[in-house]
């Protein structure tokens, strides 16, 4: 009868002892892979959470450098003469004043400079966002508040024109939501969405042309007219960029992305504030980077900014989910092994007779080990494959947990963190955890190494003794 | 010593000492020389506490004397090592306690030897129903006779055995002591019992006491 035959038979036939065995190796091998299942937990949520927040790039003006293109043109236009350079206009008055103006060719973001970026592998789609322009309403009145005084506004409403508007700022930010209609798509022209207080307000249905023109001369302009295809409620208030209620969220209209250059008089000539880039892969999100500031254009008229909603500070919390996780680990481990050697003693104490006999008969103490161990191993793996069904339901439950607890941790530092850009409510799509090959393959290495291990510490007991030292203790 | 001695002698013990680590005074073996031949039935007789299981012990290679040597066709069992000692030289019958509970008695018996366990069982009165039984659910005196088969079935030249008859029936223990006898005459094995029963005594061909750790070999007629 060799070693594994007989192993067999003391599993079968002293079930006691297996079962004792069988379910603490599945409870270990179940937290184990939770402890696994948490670490690639906390790098999926890390990954969905920057999808949900918005892996993007955007890039506006730099502040710096339109300033030093004022000075150039300045220095270009010779003093006390009027003229113009890139975009700056110098007037000079008969009474001594003079004026500097500057047209949007020198404020805008380039669109071929947004169109190289977007070139760039990993940027899956990209937007323009105009400046917020204001206009005069021709055919609709604006919202407006009677107590605030209104001298100092223009008397319009703003719009604001998007590439594609589910790209617009607020709108990824889920502070706008569509209440009738659809968003405008890519390539239109001529079509609006405004605000269901707008809409009530005017008695504005889907499908109504409203007029725009230049509130700077809405006398003689030129009256621009745009299709209402969707209306929106805003859900989050959307911050006013400036005072008056020309900017007031109820009066903001979205349109396609040239309409506001020509309603204000501007056609041929937009002024885009904002371009936004979307990443494809978040876990791309450093390289992509680095391949866009390799892009040819001129680098210093603009910032990139990483509008990651607050990665940075989300990455501490992740680490911490990880730390908690591999603590979970080494834990667990530690755990296991003070119990897996305790059961051991157990059954070499209960076994001594056994032992005892076997080595009357000549059998070495390597072959008895080498029993134990095999029985172990055989029961460790039932154990470890019963596992597979009960860990799942123990991961998941672990993975959404820490997940749950690194996002609440991140919203509120997100909200201490002041900017204008807001992130979006963070939900997790998906914390199911898969649990692969590799995980397996380590639960089973290290359950398999911690029964070795543990039978061995455990056998040294008996191991040192001499036979018949053992005899004696039998009887 | 005559050659004819030597050529029959298969298990030798020379000046062993021997006592317990925990107690040093107490010598249970002093300076004991033996030799143990082929086809001889040994008796081992002496007060309990002399001594005689510990002695046992010593020539079935599971201990090691203080001094002194134990050889096997006149080498050192410890040159091949005690467990080849013990798994091919020697088959032992300890004084109770000796079958593992988780295996058959005729599962037990084949770890002595493959071949014929029943034969063996049947020999030493364990009828067919209970070969494949619990352990646990044999008496005392039947677990002592699968014991008994589990010596016989190995091929080794030596058995030993620790009051083997011990709570056996008069009837059955005659029996065994007859097969010890075949197993040493017709088999040519070297039977070496360590008893308290007078009928083993009369049955073997050599008896030996122990006493105060000095060994008296006395001749049977
Ligand atoms: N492991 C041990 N450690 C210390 N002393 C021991 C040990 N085993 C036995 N002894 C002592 O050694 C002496 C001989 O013991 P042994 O078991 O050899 O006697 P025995 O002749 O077989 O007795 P019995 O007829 O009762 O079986 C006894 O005095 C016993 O107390
Ligand atoms: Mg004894």
């Amino acid at each position: 009868m060799n070693v594994v035959q007989r192993g067999l038979r003391s599993i079968i036939r002293k079930p006691v002892k297996s079962i004792l065995l069988l379910l603490v190796v599945v409870v270990i091998s179940s937290f184990f892979m939770a402890g696994l299942a948490g670490q690639s937990a906390s790098i999926k949520t890390q990954d969905a959470t920057r999808q949900a927040v918005g892996a993007t790039f955007r890039l506006e003006g730099n502040e710096a450098n339109r300033h030093k293109r004022l000075d150039e043109a300045a220095k270009k236009i010779s003093e006390g003469e009027d003229g113009t350079y890139n975009g700056v206009i110098f007037k000079h008055f008969a009474d001594g004043s003079s004026m500097v103006k500057t047209d949007n060719s020198f404020e805008t973001i380039k669109p071929e400079d947004a169109e190289k970026i977007a070139q760039v592998d990993g940027i899956e789609e990209y937007n323009l966002i105009t400046v917020s322009t204001v206009v005069n309403p021709v055919n609709f009145k604006r919202i407006e508040d009677s107590d605030v005084d209104q001298s100092n506004d223009l008397g319009g409403v703003n719009i604001r024109g998007n590439r594609i508007m589910e790209m617009d700022m607020d709108v990824s930010a889920g502070k706008i939501e569509i209440v009738d209609g659809r968003m405008i798509q890519e390539n239109e022209t001529n079509v609006c969405v405004i605000s269901e207080e707008l809409a009530q307000f005017n008695q504005i249905t889907l499908g109504a042309e409203l007029q725009f023109n230049n509130v700077k001369d809405k006398e003689n302009s030129r009256i621009y007219s745009a299709k209402v295809v969707g209306i929106y409620k805003t859900t989050q208030k959307i911050k006013p960029v400036m005072s008056g209620d020309s900017y007031r969220s109820e009066n903001t209209i979205f349109t396609d992305l040239h309409f506001p250059e020509k309603a204000s008089g501007e056609e041929g000539n937009p002024l885009f504030q904002y371009a936004i880039f979307r990443v494809d892969d978040v876990r791309a999100y450093d390289r992509i980077k680095a391949e866009i500031e390799k892009a040819d254009i001129d680098w210093e008229r603009y910032d990139l900014i990483d509008s990651d909603g607050n990665i940075k500070s989300m990455a501490e919390n992740f680490n911490d989910m990880e730390k908690m996780s591999k603590m979970l680990l080494v834990l667990v481990s530690a755990a296991s092994f003070l119990i897996l050697v305790l059961i051991f003693l157990f059954w070499m104490k209960n076994r001594t007779q056994e032992i005892g006999i076997l080595m009357a008969l000549g059998e070495s103490k390597k072959r008895i080990w080498l029993q134990f161990l095999t029985e172990a191993l055989l029961i460790g793996s039932i154990g470890f494959v019963l596992s597979l069904g009960v860990s799942p339901l123990l991961s998941n439950a672990t993975a959404s947990y820490l997940a749950r607890q690194t996002q609440e941790q991140a919203a509120a530092d997100a909200g201490s963190v002041s900017t204008d850009y807001v992130a979006p409510e963070l939900t997790i799509q998906d914390t199911e955890i898969s649990i692969t090959g590799n995980m397996v393959a380590i639960d089973a290495g290290v359950i398999a190494g911690l029964l070795a291990f543990s039978v061995t510490i455990a056998g040294i007991t008996i191991m040192r003794k001499k036979p018949k030292e053992i005899l004696s203790e039998m009887s | 010593m005559p050659e004819k001695y030597d050529e029959k002698t298969i298990l030798e013990v020379r000046k062993v000492n021997y006592h317990y680590k925990a107690n040093r005074d107490k010598k249970i073996l002093d300076n004991i020389s033996y030799c143990f031949e082929e086809e001889n039935v040994y008796a081992i007789l002496g007060p309990s506490g002399s001594g005689k299981t510990t002695f046992l012990s010593l020539l079935a290679g599971l201990d090691v004397p203080v001094t002194g040597k134990i050889l096997y066709k006149g080498e050192d069992i410890q040159k091949e090592g005690l467990n080849h000692h013990r798994k091919e030289n020697v088959s032992l019958v300890f004084q109770s306690y000796n079958l593992i509970d988780y295996l058959t008695p005729k599962e037990n018996v084949m770890l002595g030897g493959k071949e014929n366990p029943e034969k063996l069982l049947a020999a030493v009165g364990i009828s067919e129903g209970d070969w494949n039984r619990k352990i646990l659910q044999l008496s005392g005196g039947q677990q002592q006779r699968v014991a008994i088969a589990r010596a016989l079935a190995s091929p080794a030249k030596v058995l030993l055995a620790d009051e083997p008859t011990g709570n056996l029936d008069e009837e059955i223990a005659e029996e065994i002591i007859e097969i010890l006898r075949k197993s040493a005459h017709d088999l040519g094995k070297c039977v070496i019992v360590v008893t308290h029963s007078k009928a083993v005594a009369d049955a073997a061909d050599m008896v030996i006491k122990i006493n105060s750790g000095k060994i008296e070999e006395i001749k049977n007629f």
